[in-house]
């Protein structure tokens, strides 16, 4: 980004007349408010995590009285909230990898390798794109009963192998590779898989931290298909656990507002180390998903 | 070449492309698994009376007879409806207008850009349970404590009918208002600045350049955004689920929500849910088709 160069309709000469001059201070403000308006929830409900219950309840004050870590400790202990993240990262862990490499070789097919008949499958990708992956969740979940696979992690890890989204990026990616580069090491004697793994893996390294990313994310917000999935207490992730205290109500209020805290602390995390791969991908992620 | 030379080819090109699809076939057989035979089987169980995750029996299109008959539904398909028209007045524009300001911008546009997508990486779940604590009825929620400062007296709002439907899209136009920002800033970073500058020397005021040559050259971007977010609408489900449970009374049920009571809430209809699954897909693919007509249309005039 370069933040130099201007690309605004408002150009440089036009900050001479004083009325555009005073637009552009309103518009500096606007921004200065939407970011507020972004962040303020945010700081809320970490502000709201201090508070016990009584202050959750009955305070009209923003700021809690005391900045005591304990109320955080304790909601963490007593709800075993570790074991949850653990599961999160055992989830979070095996989709990643199924994203990467069932998506990636599928895209390696109908972006490179293209033998007759590949254009079936581009279509039916690209039609799968525009349906709403909820829509078929029952059906999806009869399947998973059929095979046996509930109460598992491993429909949740190969589920992130079909994403529709992840294999167009793929497929682009892919097709902007040098095709000289790829026939040259079949020249070489590679075979397909070979190729896969030697040139054009190590070629896409920016694709997959991208698809790594976003399905990391993804993986650990979601909550329907676990929740159906995962019913046993021993396996739930920390945002089944979290629809399960929405749905059941059987924490406090101010228990609760910590757990949200626990839920948003990794993809936080997750947004300051990568902001810059995530503003910067927001544009094909959005588009196509 | 000789023939048996052309022969060796063809032969090492099928060898190829046996292997190509070998080398496919993990992914396809996923896709069938998770996507496509679920989207088939949707279909098929619809017109089945089942029993847990059996088809008992074929009975036509009586789960659509029975499903559509019932109150419940009607109240649903008109609060998609509504949600479609909140989120069309509260969020379509909001993003186009967000991406102007922070383009304008000179210094800290970096820093406009990522705060605004922040909310769009936070889980949709804990999002909505946040915001509940915004909307609560207390007089210790956020919402009351504001408003309260302005001399207002405390008040519900998840209770009120005429209210959850608009609160549930402020939601989520919060959460995803940055990113779909960020797309037409990208939309916008593509006008050449050559453009402003010819038509500033013409004459033209900052608000005719905005009217006659932003706006248009992002109309398309703006076109293919608004079946996306008509989309993602209409599967708003675990939204009022966790609010407002589909209350007060139905006010905010949505399809999808609807569907998921069908399956999952005590009485596991897979048939019935099905129903009302093809009713949604149906309505999606029928404004698709409208979308991407007009839009065909549209280029055959460029």
């Amino acid at each position: 980004m370069k933040s130099a160069q201007h690309t605004g309709v408002i150009r440089e000469y036009d900050l001479h007349a004083a009325s555009v001059k005073a637009g552009y201070g309103v518009i500096i403000f606007l921004c200065c408010l939407t970011v507020m308006l972004a962040v303020f929830p945010l700081v809320w409900v970490i502000l709201a995590g201090f508070k016990d219950l009584k202050e959750f309840v009955s305070s009209t004050r923003i700021i809690p009285e005391s900045f005591s870590t304990e109320p955080f400790t304790t909601t963490w202990s007593q709800l075993g909230i570790a074991k949850n993240y653990l599961n999160s990262l055992i989830s979070v862990a095996g989709s990643v990898a199924c994203a990467l490499i069932f998506n990636g070789l599928l895209g390696y097919g109908i972006g490179i390798l293209k033998p007759r008949g590949y254009k079936v499958v581009k279509r039916l990708v690209m039609i799968s794109l525009l349906m709403p992956a909820t829509i078929s969740i029952v059906p999806l979940f009869m399947n998973i009963q059929k095979f046996q696979m509930g109460n598992s992690f491993l429909p949740l890890w190969l589920s992130f192998g079909a994403n529709a989204m992840y294999v167009i990026l793929f497929e682009q990616f892919f097709e902007s590779l040098p095709a000289s580069i790829i026939e040259a090491s079949r020249m070489d004697g590679c075979s397909q898989l070979q190729s896969f793994f030697h040139i054009v893996l190590p070629l896409s390294k920016p694709i997959c931290a991208v698809i790594s990313i976003f399905a990391i994310n993804a993986s650990w917000s979601d909550f329907l298909l676990p929740y159906l999935v995962l019913r046993g207490a021993e396996k739930q992730t920390v945002m089944v656990r979290l629809f399960v205290f929405s749905t059941e109500q059987t924490v406090n209020a101010d228990a609760m507002m910590r757990s949200v805290v626990f839920a948003m602390i990794p993809p936080i995390i997750l947004f300051f180390i990568f902001q810059k791969q995530l503003t910067e991908n927001a544009v094909s992620v959005g588009i196509k998903g | 070449m000789s023939r048996q030379e052309k022969q060796i080819r063809t032969h090492a090109k099928l060898a190829g492309d046996i292997q190509s699809w070998m080398i496919m076939l993990p992914g396809l057989l996923l896709m069938t698994f998770f996507v496509w035979e679920p989207l088939f089987e949707s279909i098929r169980m619809s017109l089945y009376k089942t029993r847990n995750v059996e088809l008992v029996r074929f009975i036509g299109l009586d789960n659509f007879i029975s499903v559509t008959g019932k109150d419940d539904f009607l109240q649903a398909l008109q609060n998609t409806f509504s949600y479609t028209f909140w989120s069309l007045l509260i969020g379509f524009a909001l993003p186009v207008l967000l991406a102007m300001l922070i383009g304008e911008t000179t210094r800290g546009k970096g820093f406009f850009r990522t705060a605004v997508y922040l909310p769009n990486m936070l889980p949709g779940l804990a999002v909505i349970i946040l915001w509940s604590a915004f909307f609560s009825g207390e007089r210790s929620g956020v919402m009351n404590i504001l408003l309260g400062k302005l001399g207002v007296l405390p008040q519900s709002y998840l209770t009120r009918a005429e209210l959850v439907i608009p609160i549930i899209i402020v939601i989520a136009t919060w959460k995803g208002a940055g990113a779909t920002a960020l797309i037409y800033m990208a939309g916008m970073s593509s006008i050449s600045p050559e453009l402003y500058e010819a038509a500033a020397i013409d004459g033209a005021s900052v608000w005719r350049r905005i009217l006659h040559i932003l706006l248009p050259a992002i109309r398309k971007l703006a076109g293919t955004l608004l079946i996306l977010q008509i989309i993602s609408v209409f599967q708003i489900m675990y939204e009022p689920m966790v609010l407002t449970k589909g209350g007060p009374d139905n006010a905010s049920l949505s399809l999808m929500q609807l569907m998921w009571q069908y399956a999952f809430g005590g009485a596991m209809n897979y048939g019935k849910a099905s129903a009302v699954a093809v009713i949604v897909t149906l309505i999606l693919l029928v404004m698709t088709a409208v979308y991407s007509y007009f839009n065909r249309k549209e280029s055959d005039w460029d």
